[in-house]
């Protein structure tokens, strides 16, 4: 029986194409020898795709120091995978963080650097917009 | 088409680092890997004139590991020092048993120590693979070789790495 033990790392790599990939599947399924050295492999592949991914030793190039880019293309998993989860603890945050309070016209006066007028003749307090100037002040 | 860097800081930000774990992992020690990712942008940057369109990233690896290569064809004539603490882990290693050492394997240590003794061929196509992070074809690209020869380096270099880790 031909082994297609050349095919192994191919495989784990995603390089076989369709036919191939269904016939080594198919062999593996039957072939312990196959199948134990598929999963030594697999260690081995896995072990060095964990070897720590190193920083540009600062000022070595000064033009990359403040770049941030992902080293391996297939690690897109787990940069999807950390933005998922952090949108899962945004959500949750907003769910448990307690309603504000409603805003009062002097908040708004506060914050916004506006004018309020309260005269009681005309109801509930107005917030009127500031002015803004107009072209550059002579 | 693949967007293709115009410049040299364009290159040296986006691959920088890339480029820095492509020499840590094939020289071992981080003052050869400076040296090379320097040499490798400074041949980015006189050949960036001539580029022509095509596949950036072939031509990129292709420079770096060309510049690698040359470096070891001059160490050839200087014998190379590992890291005396890396020796002395490695020795302290070899005393233990082999379901110990396997369970080793996940330790970056012995895995750098162990591509280093790869033929140089098998480890430029691991490190372009499973460090990198390149297609087969962009490695057969950078390293000049049919596809059908990237895929039986880096399988014989797993293999190799299996040996030398248990």
């Amino acid at each position: 029986m031909r082994h297609p033990l050349e095919s192994i790392s191919a495989y784990l790599d995603g390089e076989l194409s369709g036919g191939e990939r269904d016939d080594f599947v198919a062999h593996v399924g039957s072939c312990g020898r196959c199948a134990r050295e598929l999963e030594e492999v697999q260690a081995v592949r896995s072990a060095v795709r964990s070897l720590p991914v190193l920083e540009l030793p600062r000022g070595l190039i000064p033009e990359a120091d403040a770049e941030i880019t992902p080293l391996r293309r297939h690690r897109g998993f787990w940069v999807g995978a950390a933005a998922a989860v952090l949108a899962i603890v945004v959500a949750v945050a907003a769910l448990v963080t307690p309603a504000p309070a409603p805003l009062t016209a002097d908040d708004l006066a506060s914050r916004f650097g506006a004018r309020v007028s309260l005269d009681p003749a005309f109801g509930p307090a107005k917030v009127v917009a500031p002015r803004v100037e107009q072209g550059l002040s002579e | 088409m693949e967007s293709v860097p115009l410049t040299w800081e364009e290159v040296a930000r986006v691959h920088g680092r890339k480029i820095y774990n492509f020499a840590y992992r094939l020289t071992g020690n981080p003052a050869d890997a400076n040296d090379l990712v320097q040499e490798v942008l400074l041949r980015v940057r006189k050949g960036l004139a001539g580029y022509q369109p095509g596949s950036f990233e072939g031509w990129l690896w292709r420079i770096t590991r060309n510049a690698f290569l040359d470096e070891i064809r001059k160490r050839q004539r200087r014998p190379t020092n590992p890291l005396p603490d890396e020796l002395d882990r490695w020795d302290a290693a070899t005393s233990e048993s082999a379901d110990a050492a396997y369970d080793r394997i996940s330790l970056g240590d012995d895995i750098q120590k162990a591509l280093l003794e790869l033929p140089v061929e098998f480890r430029e196509a691991v490190v372009l693979c499973d460090v990198v992070g390149l297609s087969y074809e962009e490695i057969a690209r950078a390293v000049a070789v049919p596809i059908g020869t990237v895929r039986s380096r880096i399988h014989r270099g797993r293999k190799l790495l299996r040996e030398l880790l248990t």
